[in-house]
């Protein structure tokens, strides 16, 4: 009975600590997916508007990095919700 | 790093070691492609050489935490107001921003020396771009200074970040007879508190420049974009009011994260992958990854979220006080 019990406990935590991988796994790597598409599309789109109008390469150049920043940030969102999973909950 | 144990140490010391010999009696005349390859070549030659002398499994270490990187330890105890290495962090991000623009506008010359014309191309990135770009004459006048100082503090706080400093009062290193505090990677920024704070002062000055332009209803109908009306108008408000409170988090979380997870990056790669595995090959397989991170963060990201930062407090600030958009 108490060897069951036990092993029970033991079941769970280890349940528990899949359960926090998973959610680090799942925070880090689809916020990566995400961000990457987005940052892809960012530099994508820079580069068909420089080629069409050069002569606002310096205009486009600072909205492209605001960009960038801001897509960039939604990946440690899911990173960081991630590590709260992992670690701290 | 100071995270970097007796496992790794060989193979930091191997790779030292490696390069030099590799760069050392190679003559100026020698190709880009041909020193790139001897130095792959000594790469590779330093990995089989690190497996066969550790072998290629080790054991895992269960004493070292990488959450401890990043934990605050009290040094002087006053309550609310407790000294630790991130309050240190801020006093000479502080100190350096004060210091360095003012003794630079002291001695400003006819004839600038090079350090004045990265300062003046700075200043006029932050009144230009950053600040100039998303505000009306009057209010950048009166808020510039607010947005320079916050560009430059942040970007000060972030570089001292990558600077190994003896902070880890926890654990310590002898070097030379000295007995340090571990060196190690930290930021003001790579702690919530410091980004939210900045945060708040900037919600708050744009809320209140709002209501001082607009009156406090002026300012809550202004929240509604031009052209909505009705019923729609109603659960518009309060989806733009929700998403006021949002850039709270929006704007501490994107500049906290980015910092922390850039420092964590560079921790991993450096070395503590392999302390944690206890595999002293992984060491050196990671660390021209760790170097580049380093540089990667050092270049852009310290810079770039210095930007962002400023950026989008000049926005704000500008869209408070406009008319409807």
């Amino acid at each position: 009975m108490h060897l069951a019990l036990i092993t029970v406990f033991a079941v769970t935590e280890e349940i528990a600590k899949a359960g926090k991988s998973i959610g680090l796994g799942v925070g880090g790597g689809l916020g990566a997916v995400g961000a990457g598409v987005g940052i892809g599309i960012i530099f994508g789109k820079v580069i068909e508007a420089i080629t069409r109008q050069p002569e606002m390469r310096d205009e486009i150049t600072q909205i492209q990095w605001l960009g960038f920043a801001l897509t960039e940030a939604c990946f440690f969102y899911g990173l960081v919700a991630g590590l709260l999973a992992a670690f701290i909950v | 790093m100071s995270a970097v144990a007796n496992p790794a140490d060989p193979a930091l010391g191997e790779r030292g070691t490696g390069t030099g010999s590799g760069d050392g009696p190679a003559p100026s005349k020698w190709s880009t492609k041909r020193k790139l390859l001897v130095l792959l070549g000594v790469y590779i030659v330093g990995l089989i050489v690190i497996v066969a002398l550790t072998g290629a499994h080790g054991t895992r270490n269960e004493a070292f935490k990488p959450q401890n990187e990043f934990k605050l330890e009290t040094w002087v105890n006053l309550g609310v107001f407790s000294i630790n290495k991130a309050v240190m962090y801020l006093v000479i991000a502080a100190t350096l921003t004060c210091a360095s623009m003012i003794y630079i506008a002291r001695r400003m010359q006819d004839r600038p020396n090079r350090v004045q014309t990265a300062v003046e191309m700075l200043y006029q990135l932050m009144r230009d771009n950053i600040a100039g770009g998303n505000m009306s004459e009057k209010m950048l006048a009166r808020w510039f200074p607010f947005i320079g100082t916050l560009f430059l503090f942040i970007l000060f706080s972030n570089l001292i970040g990558y600077i190994p400093l003896p902070t880890s009062t926890d654990r310590a290193v002898d070097i030379a007879g000295f007995h340090l505090p571990a060196f190690s990677l930290y930021a003001a920024t790579a702690n919530l508190s410091i980004p939210l704070v900045l945060a708040l002062v900037v919600f708050v000055s744009y809320t209140v420049e709002g209501v001082r332009a607009k009156g406090p209803i002026g300012y809550l109908k202004g929240l509604i974009p031009g052209g909505v009306t009705g019923a729609m108008a109603g659960a518009i408000f309060v989806l733009e009011l929700i998403s006021n409170f949002m850039r709270l988090m929006s704007l501490s979380i994107r500049l906290f994260a980015n910092i922390l997870a850039g420092h964590l990056i560079i921790l991993f790669m450096a070395g503590a992958l392999a302390v944690i595995l206890g595999v002293a090959w992984l060491a050196w397989l990671t660390l021209p990854l760790g170097v580049l991170l380093f540089a990667f963060e050092v270049g852009l990201v310290a810079a770039l979220q210095a930007f962002i930062f400023a950026t989008l407090t000049a926005i704000y600030l500008g869209g408070a006080v406009a008319d409807n958009h």
